[in-house]
């Protein structure tokens, strides 16, 4: 008997090692059922073409053995996968979770792609996982929504614009800014940051022209870690608004007396937007003297008119500049130049008094007494 | 001097003849010298009333009134020393060439008296400002440091009709005037000097010709001045 036990004994020690490795055997079959992908991350969401992102796959073990992998990698035939395989062979525990990360670059035209994940197991099986990857080029929209009719050299102006994601992803680090010769933009950039799909962000600025130009409207943003911009070119064209004001000189009249041209008449405001600090003064041909150096009419409403009076001297020309300074409701400046024909000086001086008979009377009858007085100082000696 | 007047206007010989027999006295030609500097001054400050203007504008009405006093004072001054001091000095430097005796004291006396028509000459020219000035239309400076804008303003001035009418009708009265005080201080230098006739009217008429023509020849065709003292 003991022998026969110590016999039954052995043989289940011997089946007790030899089972287990028919178990394992086994797991290595189903590995490839156990293991799921649980995850996909891509960012960005949606690539624009020559994007570089990144994908990142998460797979759980759903098994209760440990599942060993022996490699890991994406393929595709149209999407480059920059970074390298994961060729060492690691294990996945039960009901644990591991992520691979790959690096790829849609260098493809747009449209929707689908690179696969592949996961290769050390003892038995695969697994293929394939991606969805969509690649778009449709950039950040700008539309300007107000805008002057045209533009003064000078003058500020302010201009109202949207910029809209017309994607299906979310752009971040969105700067708006302004290119433009002798362009002085007020704010000269504006944060957006992110803007998520179909949302748009008003911006406001002014800017200043010196010269007539292009202004281009410059939106810088980030798609993933790819930077990309969109850009809208704005014509900045000189020329008079529709709505300015306008302030005419009418009932003009100039004489010249006490060695001066003094100058008078009404100054209207013609134009549909109120003229502010109006100024008026003498111009071209014209040197400016006291009293009425320049002459201050201050605020002009659209139809209202009010008297000035200016005071000058002019040389040798029959025409003299009145200039109009004004501003409009922002504070940018305006000039007007009205030309004036003016009387010639010696108009003025025709008026010249002529030996009145009086004084002549006085020289005559002085004359005579003295001569009188004269004569008879030497007779009566 | 109710009484000398009349007799020094009209019958000058006889008023300095008998002056002679009187010891020198400088208190009644004085007080017509300074009689005639004070019209002569009045008449300045008038005229300066033209230039008023371009210095208010200018630089202050204080400088302008100061500009007035300061013509004024001058002329004052003027009158004193070029119508009796240096006539004086004339005529007694003059007679020195016919032997003339007689102190340049006498002879500053006689002068003094022989200013009483000028004087009533400068009375007249200053009443006939008062009919011209108003009517001169005074150009004004835009900048008093600037010379050539002055010399804009004091040649419009001088080209102005009724200033230069002004001045030539002052330069014709004082002319007159000037005769008739040439004829005084013919019998003044005469006795003060101890001259014959002929002398004294040589000693007298020259400077006063020349003055006159000078006068005259300014007025009417040279750079004019403002006549009238």
């Amino acid at each position: 008997m003991e022998k026969s036990n110590i016999a039954v004994i052995s043989a289940l020690i011997t089946c007790c090692l030899l089972f287990p490795v028919v178990a394992a055997q086994e797991t290595g079959d189903g590995a490839a059922a156990q293991i799921t992908v649980s995850g996909v991350d891509i960012n960005p969401g949606i690539f624009f073409e020559g994007d570089t992102g990144i994908i990142t796959i998460e797979v759980v073990n759903n098994g209760p053995e440990s599942v060993a992998i022996r490699r890991a990698t994406m393929y595709d035939s149209d999407i480059s996968v920059i970074s390298s395989s994961y060729d060492t062979t690691t294990t996945v525990g039960a009901g644990n979770r591991m992520q691979f990360t790959f690096t790829v670059k849609a260098d493809v035209p747009p449209g929707i792609y689908y690179p696969s994940f592949s996961l290769d197991f050390r003892d038995a099986g695969y697994l293929r996982y394939p991606v969805q990857i969509r690649v778009e080029n449709d950039p950040l929209a700008i539309s300007v929504l107000d805008k002057p009719d045209t533009f003064s050299a000078g003058r500020k102006d302010r201009i109202d614009i949207t910029v809209g994601n017309p994607r299906d992803n979310p752009v971040g680090s969105v700067i708006v800014y302004f290119r433009g010769k002798s362009v002085e933009p007020a704010p000269s950039s504006y944060f957006i940051g992110t803007l998520n799909p179909d949302q748009a962000q008003k911006i406001s600025f002014n800017i200043t022209p010196g010269e007539p130009t292009n202004l281009d409207i410059v939106v810088d943003y980030k798609n993933g870690v790819n930077p990309h911009s969109a850009v809208t070119t704005l014509p900045v064209a000189f020329g008079e608004s529709k709505k300015q004001a306008e302030p005419i000189l009418s009932n003009i009249i100039v004489e010249y007396k006490d060695g001066k041209y003094t100058l008078t008449g009404d100054v209207t405001n013609a134009g549909l937007e109120v003229a502010n600090s109006v100024v008026l003064s003498a111009g071209d041909g014209a040197e400016p003297v006291n009293p009425y150096r320049e002459y201050v009419v201050g605020s002009l409403q659209p139809d209202d008119f009010a008297s000035f009076e200016i005071t000058f001297l002019s040389e040798n020309t029959a025409q003299v500049q009145v200039i109009v300074n004004y501003r409009d409701e922002d504070g940018n400046p305006s000039v007007r130049t009205t030309p004036v024909v003016i009387p010639p000086k010696t108009s003025a001086k025709e008026n010249s008094p002529g030996v009145s008979t009086s004084i002549i009377a006085v020289i005559l009858i002085s004359a005579a007494v003295i001569g009188g007085a004269i004569w008879y100082s030497w007779k009566k000696r | 001097m109710k009484g000398i007047l009349p007799s020094l206007l009209l019958r000058p010989d006889t008023f300095f003849s008998e002056r002679m027999k009187e010891p020198e006295n400088l208190k009644i030609p004085g007080i017509i010298a300074i009689a005639g500097a004070v019209i002569a001054a009045a008449g300045s400050y008038l005229i300066s009333g033209i230039y008023e203007g371009i210095f208010t504008a200018a630089a202050g009405e204080g400088m302008a009134s100061l500009l007035g006093i300061f013509g004024a004072v001058s002329a004052f001054f003027a009158f004193i020393i070029i119508w009796w001091v240096v006539f004086s000095g004339i005529f007694y430097l003059l007679s020195m060439a016919f032997n003339g005796t007689g102190t340049f004291r006498r002879t500053l006396e006689f002068v003094g008296y022989g200013l009483v028509p000028v004087i009533i000459g400068s009375v007249i020219s200053v009443i006939i400002s008062f009919y011209y000035l108003p009517m001169i239309e005074v150009p004004v400076i835009t900048n008093i440091q600037d010379p050539a804008a002055v010399q804009r303003v004091m040649s419009g001035i001088f080209e102005d009709p009724a200033f230069r009418e002004f001045t030539q009708i002052s330069a014709v009265i004082s002319a007159i005037f000037l005769s008739w005080s040439a004829n005084l201080w013919i019998f003044g230098v005469r006795h003060a000097r101890v001259l014959s006739l002929r002398n004294a009217i040589i000693v007298v008429l020259i400077p006063v010709i020349i003055f006159m023509i000078y006068t005259l020849y300014m007025a009417f065709i040279g750079s004019p001045f403002a006549g009238g003292s």
